[in-house]
């Protein structure tokens, strides 16, 4: 009687949980959307994030600036809506592209194995051995400090895991009955990469992906503060944090700001993962 | 030892009103063995898993269940957990999925000794005891997977009976088994009877049946159709269901595609193999095996499990490198001319997308218009809205007759049936192969059948390649007739 209560089992106990992560992801959704919006509309609408008004400098949150100017006298609110929007941006380009070369290198070392296996394969523990900051660190040092060094280094740093994680899984599906079964039915690879693998991959790789927007979006940050990321006239997290810290008895509002949205774009993102479905 | 009977009282379950088990009585002697037979889904492991209180809980089950003097509650399904492996045990399905992959044989089944702790030394020795007596004492220390199935069945009849439990309820134990392995567990069972134990066996399987003897229950439906001592009912089955079930043995199959005689070999050659040997590790499986299938010729390759005979098919078709010798493949075979059906059909289809979209790729790969397919599903009785749904949502049966009809659409001129019916019960094995055979006979294709399944090769093939017959140099497989009118069963 498997064949029947294995199903009821299935179905039963899951509800509750999945109630809860569909409520997540529409909470995450909907805040992430409102991110979104604020650095794609506040940048069309707002002051100049560079325009310095040195009279005007610390000056509280009013309700013509709600978050204040910082020690330039430059609008807050301006500025991290730019620095939103440029780690949004950023974070796509890096994630899109780890993912797009892994997941192609994982799916050709999966498939074709002996020598082209062993290559990727070697080429990636080389990235795995080497901690990602560092990687991304390396190409800043060798392109100094712009935004395709920061882009090249993070997106380097991450289709490793892309790479590992398919490779791994491809693997699997590829040695399975069904697969030979399409084989021998001589479907072609076009039917193996859209019935076999891209379904079986679309979960890990949508987790993967959430996961790596907020990975690239803090190890930006982080390159910010600690000063070797993007050069500092430009409206950064990370920048934003360290520049506000001589001040933030006098003005918290500076630091919080941008640790805010930080924070609430990596809970948006994790919660957007969705539990794997077996 | 003390002697228990096991009764069973108006057991029902229900899962959202509709009724999957209603059975009034079940008397289990102790000494005598019963045996519930019937096809899936007519909720016979159902009413085992009521009896040990492990069905889900969204069931609702009713009626009781006495232990010799005791009495219990069926809805009560933690008042039994003390019981368990002491004096109620159940024999799971599927052993090998039933161990711990992760545990050593030995330790798994030293668990089961009561009062077992930790790296004790006496439950050690007991399970060393239980395995000898199963002729397992050099498997103590090997893990699940190192073992064959009969095995694997075995070790998981030790760890079951350790705990010294006077009642067995054993659920479908001859999956996959071949008849050695079969022989072996019936001994078993029938020792524990000999014992005074209580035995009930659920089972689709009429040989094992038959072998355990005692009184058999028939049920289809939630309900027991018919009752009495084996050799009556399965002699002389009075109830219409019974007596399919009797006739749907592949030793009594009369139907319009099984051949009377051997044709003489005329077809052009499909696939020539010459001097193929293959070993796994050390130990070989086939040397210097030659043979020619030509088309339309219906082969079977016979054998107990683990003799190689999944592998032989893999080299015939290609999917495997022999080691030695070589393979020949006819230009015929281009383009997905050779097919091949699977143990398992579920696996064979891609799990994540519908039914309908999978063989809705091959339609447009071979350019098969789709009327094709709606005449082939009507063919086989399948109804076109299972196609929207994704293979695990699909019974075994269902599956495989899609199976056939996806290896048909190719117009294949040779298929290879790898114990493609040995997981479903008889009724549906009858019905698969009937769907399978006709399919074949209509475009002269070729067929190689694997399957530990003597009379089923018997049935559905002109020429056997029986790979159990070791010794025996080059050894060119001897067309064999097929005597029309079956003899008894096996």
């Amino acid at each position: 009687m498997t064949t029947l209560s294995e199903p009821m089992r299935a179905t039963a106990r899951p509800a509750r949980r999945s109630r809860a992560s569909v409520l997540t992801r529409r909470v995450s959704t909907v805040l992430l959307g409102g991110l979104v919006l604020f650095a794609v509309v506040g940048p069309l609408l707002l002051a100049d994030p560079a325009a310095q008004t040195l009279d005007r400098y610390l000056e509280a949150p009013s309700l013509a600036e709600p978050l204040g100017r910082d020690e330039y006298g430059r609008s807050v609110l301006s500025r991290l809506a730019h620095a939103t929007r440029l780690s949004l941006v950023l974070a796509t380009l890096c994630v899109a592209t780890a993912l797009v070369v892994g997941t192609a290198a994982g799916i050709l070392a999966a498939w074709r194995g002996t020598w082209v296996d062993t290559i990727l394969r070697s080429v990636s523990e080389v990235f795995v051995a080497m901690p990602a900051l560092l990687v991304v660190l390396l190409v800043a040092a060798t392109a100094d400090g712009g935004v395709w060094a920061l882009y090249v280094g993070i997106a380097l740093a991450q289709w490793v895991e892309y790479f590992r994680v398919v490779r791994a899984r491809a693997a699997v599906v590829l040695a399975s009955p069904a697969v030979e079964a399409a084989r021998l039915l001589d479907l072609g690879w076009r039917h193996v990469v859209r019935r076999h693998l891209w379904p079986d991959l679309r979960p890990l790789l949508t987790t993967l992906a959430s996961l790596g927007m907020v990975t690239s979006i803090l190890a930006m940050s982080t390159l910010g503060f600690v000063k070797v990321g993007l050069e500092p006239p430009r409206a950064e997290l990370g920048l934003m944090v360290t520049e506000s810290f001589p001040y933030y008895d006098v003005a918290p509002w500076l630091s919080l700001a941008p640790v805010t949205v930080l924070f609430l774009l990596t809970v948006c993102f994790l919660g957007l993962r969705r539990t794997e479905t077996a | 030892m003390s002697e228990i009977a096991l009764t069973i009282d108006r057991a029902r379950v229900r899962h959202h009103g509709n009724l999957l088990v209603d059975v009034a009585d079940v008397d289990v002697a102790p000494g005598r063995p019963l045996t519930i037979i019937g096809e899936s889904g007519s909720g016979k492991s159902l009413l085992a898993h009521a009896a040990m209180g492990t069905v889900p809980a969204d069931l609702e089950v009713t009626g009781a269940l006495r232990l010799g003097a005791r009495s219990f509650d069926l809805s009560d399904l933690r008042g039994r957990r003390s019981l368990w492996g002491r004096e109620l045990a159940l024999l799971p399905q599927e052993p090998a999925a039933a161990l711990d992959p992760t545990m050593r044989v030995r330790s798994q089944v030293a668990e089961g000794v009561p009062g077992f702790r930790w790296r004790d030394r006496g439950a050690g020795a007991r399970a060393d005891a239980a395995l000898g007596r199963l002729g397992l004492s050099g498997a103590g220390r090997a893990f699940p997977h190192q073992l064959s199935g009969g095995m694997a069945q075995r070790v998981a009849f030790a760890a079951t009976t350790i705990g010294g439990a006077r009642v067995l309820i054993v659920d479908e134990p001859t999956k996959g088994l071949d008849p050695v392995a079969l022989d072996q567990l019936a001994d078993l069972l029938l020792e524990h009877c000999a014992d005074g134990g209580a035995l009930l066996t659920i089972t689709h399987d009429l040989r094992l049946a038959r072998r355990l003897g005692g009184d058999v229950l028939v049920m289809r439906e939630a309900t027991i159709v018919e009752r009495g001592a084996v050799a009556d009912v399965l002699g002389a089955p009075t109830h219409d269901y019974t007596r399919r079930l009797v006739a749907a043995e592949p030793s009594r199959w009369q139907l319009p595609w099984m051949r009377a005689s051997t044709p003489e070999p005329a077809g052009p050659p499909l696939v020539t193999a010459t001097g193929l040997a293959k070993a796994y590790g050390d130990q070989p499986l086939f040397e210097d095996l030659s043979l020619t299938i030509r088309a339309g010729e219906r082969w079977a390759v016979s054998g107990p499990s683990g003799v190689g005979k999944t592998t032989l098919g893999n080299v015939l078709v290609g999917l495997v490198r022999p080691d030695r010798g070589l393979v020949d493949h006819a230009p015929a075979l281009r383009d997905g001319r050779i097919q091949k059906l699977y143990q398992d059909p579920a696996s064979s289809f891609p799990p994540r997308v519908s039914l309908g979209t999978a063989l809705a790729d091959v339609l447009g790969r071979h350019h098969v218009p789709p009327e094709r397919l709606r005449s082939l599903l009507a063919a086989v009785g399948l109804t076109e809205d299972l196609l929207e749904r994704r293979p695990g949502q699909v019974s075994g049966g269902e599956l495989q007759r899609l199976a056939i009809i996806r290896a048909m659409l190719p117009g294949p001129a040779l298929v290879v049936a790898d114990e493609a019916t040995s997981r479903l019960d008889l009724v549906t094995q009858e019905t698969t192969t009937d769907c399978l055979m006709t399919g074949l006979a209509d475009r002269d294709c070729a067929l190689l059948w694997v399957t530990h399944d003597r009379d089923l090769a018997d049935a559905v093939a002109d020429q056997l390649l029986d790979l159990g017959l070791r010794g025996a140099a080059p050894r060119p497989p001897a067309p064999r007739r097929r005597s029309s009118c079956p003899a008894g069963a096996g």
